[in-house]
């Protein structure tokens, strides 16, 4: 039997009922069960796509024909294992094959079927001690995390209706449009202590009371599917289309959307759009959903870019066409949103979270996380670690157990400077910090967000002003300009940073960041400029005597400032292997072979690949050429 | 003299006699008595000019201009009333007409008036349509009608109808967002507040294949600054960001939501990611 490339199978196109969703969840054929022989489950996530997830398929359905017995080749979302990327997995046994080139199908192919034991060359290795971990659930990084929104990912297709209800999928659904009044969700939710996923960690429960509680016949659900919500809209769209019709239960809403901020981000829309049209045409969306008289539809709405249409009421006016600046809060978009209306805006994360909560139970919900800050929370993990990639973690884990577990420890050469959390406006946490557990409490008393849900470790290459230089660059250029503290703050700060960056910072400057930092982050209206100067806070709380060295000794000792810094060759351990002048785009690196090399400090433009290449660390980083100061 | 006008008016004396006085003039003439069938020809019809009485059964003037001025506002429009108070006069000037005729009037006084008006409508239509200089946008000048009317009757659609028009042309010029302004009926400079509000709308020209760098933070710790290096040595970007050739253009983009594997490169529609600094010049082979 040749292999067959499955595509989302179409057995439920029409109109489902509770008993044909019990039917499908019996009758459906689990590809990691085997169809027959075996199925390979090939990542289509965006970086395995970037390495040629497709050209694998089709390498794989090209090697298939000569084996016997049926193997089926599926491609699902995305399984977070990006650093390793491309990743396929075959089912029953789980082996789990990583960084590969098409080229290698064969040999996979030829080693794994034919000799029948996993193709050595392409498993998972130990970091530690080198050992073959062929098993998908024996890698630490995925048992180290608890995955549960992120549950299906990379096991199911993500268009595929059949595969999303085998896995419980609009269960909850019908849970909560038969079983549940309205109040009893709200109640659920509520009870369960999910806080929005979004960054604030708003209780989602009261959230939803407020907006059911308003008597108004016209009420809506937006989800806002921002970059943030990218990877759950990529591997499982359902999830949050379910969530969303619960919502519109809950509250009493009819309509919904998911607006998406980038209106080109062709992929997403794509999804989104097949996503739901599935849904409509099994009876999850129009009228009369699952028999039970309740109406409910969703469509896609777009933004035009910008980032602050992330925070819900500047979302709500981009909706309405308007530039997108923020309102004051109360009235919340709960009482008053969209045309007026009351509007639950809840990020995609979140709205994943509540089918789980509805078919499992607050007390299951609780069972990870702490008791304020219950379940799971899902992170792009990136920086200088070995394992970077999308994980899900119990909320609680500590930034040391993320960082030295889940990402696999530093890389190579990297020495643990900081964890930057909370996307562009987040801000550092410490070493000496680094057994924070991740609870929304603990975050905010670090001096930081959970924001946008992205961690970026951070090894001593980083200099923490221009961390804080880029964050204010950031800030004053999505600054929506309505207040300002925020519009003009960032900017006065932004000068200042740059000031000390290129050496003519002085010390009283520090003082008057801290406390302009300070006050536009009590004075400014919306979440994004009282967030985002907590990059400065942070980094003058934490590492105030790198703004010290940088004033006082005009030395950046990450070697990022330019001016503040001047590349050294070590003449005492200089190999004179010559591998850094091979690599200086500018040939100011000049030596004899096997005698100490010299830099040209004229030519030098400080792109640090010679610090990056040297094999010995013979590269150091000095303090700035004292620079003529303006006298004028 | 050239133009077609539209004749409205319940009396039908009045509409054939200004029939018979424009007529011969070389102006090509359409009446009729019932205002709700007037819109349907407006709507329907190129008119340079529509004369309108006043009071009328069903559908009166006020009405009558405020759907003309709503949908064709390029349209002039004339007024016939014998009405004529001086408040009744400043409230029909105040709907934007060209002139108006009290009844009665001499066939002298109206072949003036309307050659009078004619040419302030050709006028005006020779500066709307100055963006000539634009051929583009003059071009698509129908699309772009298509795309108005599509979103017009939906309220808050102002961002779709410019990411539309920005789809079809390329960039929003200062031509193109008078045009949407006139076609919703909106003041141009709630059209420029959004359209220099939000980074997806360009004024500026893009090239056939857009670059787009991730600048978010976890790119910029991958390098995405080396990137931009490369890619601006080697393509030669003048100041509006575009290549010589119009072959590519860039921008740097505050994160794309793919952080896990910075840093990322957008191209047109495709994302890249774990660029390599060293390979990012390779990226652009594939796209001629």
């Amino acid at each position: 039997m040749p292999a067959i490339k499955l595509k989302s199978s179409n057995i439920s196109n029409k109109k489902l009922t509770i008993e044909d969703l019990k039917a499908i969840k019996d009758s459906y054929k689990d590809p990691r069960a085997g169809g027959a022989k075996a199925s390979i489950l090939v990542c289509g996530g965006s970086a395995c796509k970037a390495r040629g997830s497709a050209k694998i398929q089709d390498a794989l359905i090209g090697q298939l024909n000569d084996i016997e017995g049926d193997v089926s080749v599926y491609e699902t979302g995305c399984n977070g294992f990006c650093n390793q990327s491309p990743v396929m997995t075959i089912y029953p046994d789980m082996t789990l094959y990583q960084a590969f080139k098409p080229d290698d199908v064969p040999s996979i192919v030829e080693e794994h079927f034919k000799k029948g034991q996993p193709a050595e060359r392409f498993v998972y290795k130990d970091l530690k001690d080198k050992k073959s971990i062929p098993s998908r659930q024996d890698i630490p990084f995925f048992n180290l995390q608890s995955r549960r929104v992120l549950n299906k990912t990379g096991l199911i297709e993500p268009d595929d209706m059949d595969a999303y209800i085998y896995h419980g999928g609009y269960m909850a659904l019908a849970k909560a449009v038969t079983e549940m009044k309205p109040q009893d969700v709200v109640k659920e939710i509520k009870d369960s202590g999910l806080r929005g996923r979004g960054g604030g960690g708003f209780p989602t429960g009261l959230k939803w009371e407020i907006c059911r509680l308003r008597a108004d016949d016209t009420k809506y659900v937006i989800c806002n599917a921002g970059p943030i919500s990218r990877s759950i809209v990529e591997t499982d769209p359902h999830s949050i289309i379910e969530g969303m019709i619960i919502a519109g239960r809950a509250v009493g809403a009819k309509r919904g959307y998911i607006y998406v901020r980038e209106p080109d981000n062709l992929f997403i829309l794509r999804r989104l759009h097949t996503a739901i049209e599935k849904a409509r045409a099994c009876g999850f969306l129009g009228d009369d959903i699952l028999g039970s008289g309740f109406d409910f539809s969703i469509d896609v709405a777009f933004g035009a870019g910008t980032f602050i249409c992330g925070e819900e009421t500047a979302l709500i006016r981009s909706m309405e066409g308007k530039r997108g600046f923020p309102t004051p809060k109360p009235p919340f978009p709960a009482q008053s949103g969209l045309w007026g209306k009351p509007t639950i805006v809840d990020n995609a994360e979140t709205f994943a979270n509540v089918p789980l909560i509805i078919s499992n139970g607050k007390q299951w919900f609780r069972s990870v996380g702490t008791p304020d800050s219950p379940g799971t929370k899902i992170f792009t993990l990136t920086g200088a670690v070995n394992l970077s990639g999308l994980i899900e973690i119990p909320m609680g884990m500590t930034f040391r157990q993320i960082v030295y577990e889940v990402g696999g420890g530093m890389r190579k050469k990297s020495v643990f400077k900081a964890v930057h959390i909370g996307g562009p406006t987040g801000g550092v946490i410490p070493e000496s910090l680094l057994d924070t557990p991740i609870t929304y409490e603990a975050i905010a008393a670090a001096g930081v967000i959970v924001g946008s849900g992205n961690l970026i470790v951070m090894d001593n290459n980083t200099c923490m002003v221009n961390e804080a230089l880029n964050a204010m660059e950031f800030g004053h250029g999505e600054s929506c300009g309505k207040c300002v503290p925020c519009r003009i703050g960032t900017k006065v700060m932004y000068d200042k940073l740059l000031e000390i960056t290129s050496g003519r910072g002085k010390m009283e400057d520090l003082d008057m960041l801290a406390d302009l930092a300070t006050e536009v982050r009590r004075t400014s209206l919306c979440g994004l400029g009282q967030t985002s100067p907590i990059m400065v806070l942070t980094a003058l709380k934490y590492f105030r005597e790198e703004f010290e060295s940088h004033i006082n000794d005009k030395w950046c000792k990450a070697g990022k400032c330019t001016k503040l810094s001047t590349f050294v060759i070590e003449s005492t351990t200089c190999t004179g292997c010559g591998s850094c002048a091979r690599k200086c785009p500018q040939g100011a690196i000049t030596g004899e072979k096997k005698k100490p090399h010299l830099i040209d400090q004229s030519m030098c433009v400080q792109c640090r690949s010679c610090f990056e290449t040297c094999p010995f660390n013979s590269i150091r980083i000095e303090a700035g050429v004292a620079e003529e100061v303006d006298s004028w | 003299m050239e133009g077609s006008i539209l004749i409205v008016d319940d009396s039908d004396i009045v509409v054939k006699s200004c029939e018979g006085i424009l007529s011969p003039e070389g102006f090509l003439i359409t009446g009729t008595t019932n205002s709700t069938d007037a819109i349907e020809l407006i709507r329907n019809n190129d008119y340079d000019i529509v004369i309108t009485d006043i009071n009328m059964p069903g559908i009166d003037g006020f009405e009558l201009i405020r759907q003309v001025n709503a949908v064709k506002p390029s349209v002039g429009i004339v007024v016939i009333t014998g009405f004529a108070s001086q408040k009744n006069i400043r409230e029909i000037l105040q709907l934007g007409i060209i002139d108006y005729i009290s009844k009665p009037f001499s066939p002298h006084t109206l072949l003036e008036t309307i050659t009078k008006a004619m040419y302030l409508v050709k006028k005006i239509k020779a500066i709307a349509a100055e963006p000539a200089t634009e051929p583009e946008a003059k071009k698509k000048t129908d699309a772009l009608n298509n795309i108005i009317n599509e979103y017009k009757a939906t309220p808050g659609s102002l961002l779709r109808v410019l990411e539309s028009a920005q789809d079809l042309i390329g960039y929003l010029p200062p031509s193109v967002q008078r045009f949407i302004a006139n076609g919703l009926g909106i003041p141009v400079s709630e059209v420029y507040s959004v359209v220099s509000f939000y980074p997806y709308f360009t004024m500026k020209a893009r090239g056939k294949h857009h670059i787009r760098v991730c600048v978010g933070n976890a790119c910029v710790a991958k390098k995405s600054g080396q990137v931009m290096t490369r890619l601006k040595r080697n393509l030669n970007f003048n100041e509006d960001n575009l290549t010589a050739d119009g072959k590519f253009s860039y921008e740097t983009v505050r994160c794309l939501g793919a952080c896990g594997f910075a840093p990322v490169v957008e191209i047109d529609y495709d994302t890249h990611g774990a660029v390599d600094p060293d390979k990012a010049l390779d990226l652009l082979k594939d796209y001629h």
